[in-house]
């Protein structure tokens, strides 16, 4: 069975009218999963036993009809979402044969409602990357184009909702990682606001930016899969408690009189002409829709990439600091515990990941620390103050989420700098905590997805998944031919 | 060359009592079999978050008002980064530019008089494991149950100048946390630790001196001597030309000498920066109004009202306050029985007798202060003998049974029996002519024989004074 | 980026470069530097009370005990000795 195109409602339907038996169901994935994947590379780890009896429980509970939005329904999750008894590498042999003794809190939830696990999906190393190239085992490649990078830090998850190796899928962004690979892979994906989703069992990269968000093939499905993973959690001190009822509530309210606005930065030469044609053209569908164009500035954009690094990298630094073999993790050799350490950590660890967490220790080090990190704490606080200053005017702001489509592999090896610059249209949302959210709205000549971005008010997925939802209604998606 | 003149500094860490760790949800008791008391968060696992106890800051802020600090209304933690195998994050959880509590002072008395110790800060933060050691296999195994217990550090300013001010400034700030009951500051098992900075300088100098920094001590006689070796050690030094090197040192208790230790802490650059999992802590008045209303009267205020209201000696209200237990039983024995002066003479008589002889401990004291006040009343209002307060309290000790159970068994009860006073004094009397007549002849002291000999004869079962009316009516005859 | 500096920090982040990856690292760290460098011209100074993503003390976590995880589970992807994490014996 092709899943390209099928919906979480769709699934939904099926299993609830007994159309398909929930085994049935993950048995149809990992068929395609073994057909394709060998050309995606999405999975690092696939799990078939586990999936199968998950989909025996779920089958009871859709007979007794008892069956949540996401019972019996197969979900890829990132691998650096910790699963109890199933290996998560964070796509690095530093983790290779790691094994978690305990499930993320919003694994937790989903068994709660009797989901089906696929498999582990691969990943830039430790969700350090944009191109999931820097994966240790499964260097992934986009659904539309296997010359090309799928994107990354969540270029599995995206891959593989993309290709129809999963119903839908769980990535993690820190400076864009479920967006920008949404875009590169043509599907929608949603990073919540910082504090909606629990980062307790989230393998912690930059802790004050990461926030765990599905992937998927709508709006709407990942507004599904929102619902059941978010929640203020006793496990996480940074979740909030900002109750939400249902985060597709507002779906079919159309966009009448939304006020979206464009901020100018964000449309520099930084940014392709075919990209930029693109998300303008989507905005000039929402104003034929009903809704308001108004102009903004985001001045702070300048800076945004440097700090990012600076604030993401340093945190990055010292919560690695904990991968030394002795706990758990390759163990290197050593006569003693500094030789030993350095030599898990130096055969472990890639090298972007080596890069990040030397700039991350140079940003705070002694003489360094109020130059780069605290400057960059200060640039955060002048972020969050521009964005509050957009949103007294707009209900969303409407950006490019990449600057350009999916890029050949290899094109931008060994040029670390131009990598990091290219976050430029997403890591203000991750410095502002704002809810962020990517569909696809045109393609290029070569049939590469262009993604677009909305973001919205903190706690206000609603309303950006309303408005990604009104576009989907009148946007027919070309999905891979793979 | 004019006298050098130490000057000292103390870090002091106190474990807090509080029943989960300050992190994450194990257990904070003692002890335990290794990695028993362990958990993700607190075993540094991937993916896992603090979570802030509320008690733990509860008991910061508590121990804060003991010491007359400010309290931050707003107060934040850092991570303080390096690598150790004690450490399985490869970080603490501390607190650098925003501590809990700023600025206080502690009074302390010595031998020259008073003085004011002032307080520099107070932070909240957690412990590291424990290594053991095993040398034939060249490993170190690595304990993490400590990690993640509450710490208190306490900064003071090097305002000592002496062991003797050291030692009473340590002796104050256990009888202050104890009281505050946010530790049980048990010296030797490690819940209460001071480290020891000191630097000798000429008296009037207005530089310090370069200072080595003492570790692993563990009691106050350790922290005593320790000093007293530093300043000959750093004297040595001074005096014969050469300079104090800048070091971590540790106290040998079986040499008396401080040596230097390859520190995990040299030269370290800890990186601070505030840990982006721990949201800052807001306090509101209410909040630290109700914090201070909670805690118990503290040992100065106690000692001022029992000189006050009870007319009690100073030296005594000091041995009574210097210990919470036995000033808390002696509080409650005085609510039961409204006599200070009584009870306080029988607990700075009889039951501190028992206590310094080890013969009982307030850990684990069966006896209720209400039975005590009772024995006290008994004796007071001659219903017993006060002779025989020691007897009957230590057969309360010993089996757990109340002052009354006793007296009845044993017969204590004083009995109103002048026949039978009558005729044993007038047996005394008899059997004794010699020193009858030495009384009658003027010697008063004869009549102290004649008061135990009644004593005895009586086991008690008259009253002192029936006793002595009815000795005196028949010896003069 | 200069080789001292580059040694400190291989100190700070316990990692090793070999003369040839020096070279290389070198190179890109002073990259990506001159790309941080950018944030000097922005001039406003951080003030850490206005975050405003506090908590009230509270609504802090009450303090109980839970019972504890299972050392054989906590242990499972290590060799443990006596229920301890082995390490080798540090320069003392």
């Amino acid at each position: 069975m092709d899943f390209k195109n099928v919906t979480l409602s769709e699934l939904r339907s099926l299993l609830d009218e007994k159309k398909i038996g929930a085994e049935e169901l993950a048995k149809e994935f990992f068929g395609e999963i073994e057909a394709k994947d060998d050309k995606v590379l999405s999975y690092i780890t696939v799990t078939e036993e586990e999936a199968l009896a998950a989909a025996k429980t779920a089958q009871v509970r859709i007979d007794a009809g008892e069956a949540a939005a996401l019972t019996g329904i197969p979900l890829a999750v990132k691998d650096n979402i910790c699963t109890d008894g199933v290996r998560t590498t964070c796509a690095s042999r530093m983790l290779e044969d790691f094994v978690p003794p305990y499930d993320a809190t919003v694994i937790e939830k989903l068994k709660r409602d009797n989901f089906v696990m696929l498999g582990k999906t691969s990943m830039d190393e430790f969700a350090m990357g944009g191109s999931t190239q820097t994966s240790a085992f499964k260097k992934t490649k986009n659904p539309y184009n296997t010359d090309c990078v799928p994107g990354g830090s969540s270029g599995g998850s995206a891959a593989a909702v993309s290709a129809g190796l999963c119903a839908a899928a769980l990535g993690s962004d820190t400076g864009g990682s479920i967006r920008q690979p949404s875009s590169f892979c043509g599907v929608t994906g949603l990073k919540p606001t910082y504090g909606r989703v629990s980062r307790y069992g989230l393998v912690a990269f930059g802790s004050s930016l990461d926030q765990i968000g599905p992937i998927a093939r709508n709006a709407r499905d990942c507004g599904t899969i929102l619902n059941t993973i978010c929640g203020v959690d006793p496990h996480d001190a940074t979740s909030r408690n900002v109750p939400a009822d249902d985060f597709n509530a507002k779906i079919g309210a159309g966009v009448k009189g939304m006020k979206i606005a464009i901020p100018k930065e964000f449309f520099g030469d930084a940014v392709d002409e075919e990209v930029r044609n693109a998300v303008m053209n989507a905005a000039k569908e929402y104003e034929k829709m009903g809704a308001q164009l108004i102009d903004c500035s985001i001045s702070t954009l300048k800076y945004a990439v440097p700090a990012y690094y600076l604030i993401s990298s340093a945190e990055a630094a010292s919560n690695l600091s904990r991968y030394d073999g002795i706990k758990y993790g390759l163990r290197g050799e050593g006569r003693t515990f500094d030789e030993m350490i350095r030599d898990s950590r130096n055969r472990g660890f890639g090298d972007e990941v080596k890069r990040r967490i030397l700039l991350g220790n140079y940003a705070l080090s002694s003489g360094y620390y109020d130059a780069y990190y605290r400057k960059a704490l200060a640039l955060k606080q002048e972020v969050i103050k521009e964005y509050n200053e957009v949103f007294e005017k707009a209900d969303v702001i409407l950006t490019p989420t990449a600057p350009s489509v999916a890029y050949k592999i290899g094109a931008q090896d060994n040029d670390p700098v131009k990598m990091y610059t290219a976050d430029i249209c997403t890591v203000t949302v991750n410095i502002a905590g704002l809810p962020g959210i990517n569909t696809t709205c045109g393609y290029n000549a070569d049939g590469m997805p262009i993604g677009m971005s909305m973001i919205g008010k903190r706690f206000d997925e609603a309303t950006l998944i309303q408005a990604a939802d009104a576009f989907e209604q009148q946007f027919s998606p070309v999905r891979c031919t793979l | 060359m004019a006298r050098l003149y130490p000057t000292i500094g103390l870090e002091i860490h106190a474990e807090l009592l509080t029943k989960s760790k300050v992190f994450c949800t194990c257990s904070a008791e003692f002890g335990g079999e290794p990695n028993s008391r362990c958990c993700p968060v607190c075993s540094g696992f991937p993916g896992t978050l603090p979570v802030l106890n509320h008690t733990a800051v509860e008991y910061i802020v508590k121990a804060g008002y003991t010491m007359n600090c400010e309290i931050s209304r707003f107060t934040k933690w850092d991570r303080k980064n390096y690598f150790y195998p004690d450490l399985p994050k490869a970080y603490q959880i501390s607190q650098m530019p925003r501590p809990v509590c700023l600025n206080g002072h502690v009074d302390i008395k010595t031998s020259a008089g008073d003085k004011r110790i002032r307080i520099n800060r107070i932070h909240l933060e957690e412990d590291a494991g424990k290594l053991v050691h095993d040398d034939y296999a060249k490993a170190s195994l690595a304990d993490y149950n400590r990690c993640g217990i509450p710490l208190i550090e306490i900064v003071t300013e090097p305002d000592f100048h002496s062991a003797e001010e050291v030692c009473a400034f340590i002796e104050k700030i256990r009888l202050l946390l104890k009281y505050a009951g946010v530790c049980d500051c048990k010296m030797e098992q490690g819940s209460l630790r001071c480290d020891v900075n000191i630097s000798l300088a000429e008296k009037d100098s207005a530089e310090l001196g370069t200072r080595a920094e003492i570790k692993n001590l563990n009691s106050v006689k350790a922290i005593g001597r320790a000093i007293e070796y530093e300043i000959y050690r750093q004297s040595e030094i001074i005096e014969s030309g050469g300079r104090v090197i800048q070091e971590t040192r540790r106290f040998s208790d079986t040499t008396g000498e401080t040596t230097a230790m390859r520190s995990k802490e040299d030269a370290h650059d800890y990186r601070y920066f505030p840990d982006p999992d721990i949201p800052p802590i807001i306090f509101t008045e209410e909040e630290l109004d109700a914090i201070k209303a909670s805690l118990p009267e503290m040992p100065e205020a106690r000692k001022e009202r029992y000189m006050s209201e009870y007319g009690m000696k100073e030296a005594d209200a000091d041995t009574i306050i210097n210990d919470k237990e036995i000033c808390d039983f002696f509080e409650s024995a005085v609510s039961a029985y409204n006599n200070p002066k009584s009870i306080l003479s029988f607990m700075l008589g009889e039951f501190m007798r028992r206590i310094n002889l080890g013969e009982m401990s307030m850990e684990t004291l069966k006896v209720k202060p209400e039975e005590v006040a009772r024995l006290i009343e008994y004796g007071d209002t001659d219903k017993i003998n006060k002779n025989n307060y020691k007897n009957i309290f230590k057969a309360m000790l010993e089996t757990g049974k109340t002052p009354e159970e006793i007296c009845d068994a044993e017969n204590y009860w004083v009995k109103e029996d002048s026949a039978l006073l009558e005729s044993v004094i007038d047996k005394l009397i008899a059997d004794n002519p010699k020193p009858a007549e030495q009384y009658r002849s003027g010697e008063q002291k004869v009549f102290g024989f004649f008061m135990g000999q009644a004593n005895k004869a009586l086991k008690g079962q008259a009253t002192p004074n029936a006793i002595r009316e009815m000795l005196e009516k028949k010896l003069k005859g | 980026m200069d080789i001292k500096t580059l040694d400190h920090l291989c100190e700070l982040s316990k990692l090793n470069f070999t003369e040839d990856e020096q070279k290389k690292i070198l190179s890109e760290m002073s990259d990506i530097i001159d790309l941080m460098d950018t944030i000097k011209e922005f001039e406003i100074s951080y003030d850490d009370t206005k975050d405003y993503n506090e908590i009230a003390y509270d609504d802090l976590r009450r303090d109980e005990a839970a019972s504890s995880f299972e050392t054989e589970r906590l242990q499972q992807n290590t060799q443990p000795r006596d229920n301890c994490y082995v390490v080798p014996k540090m320069m003392e």
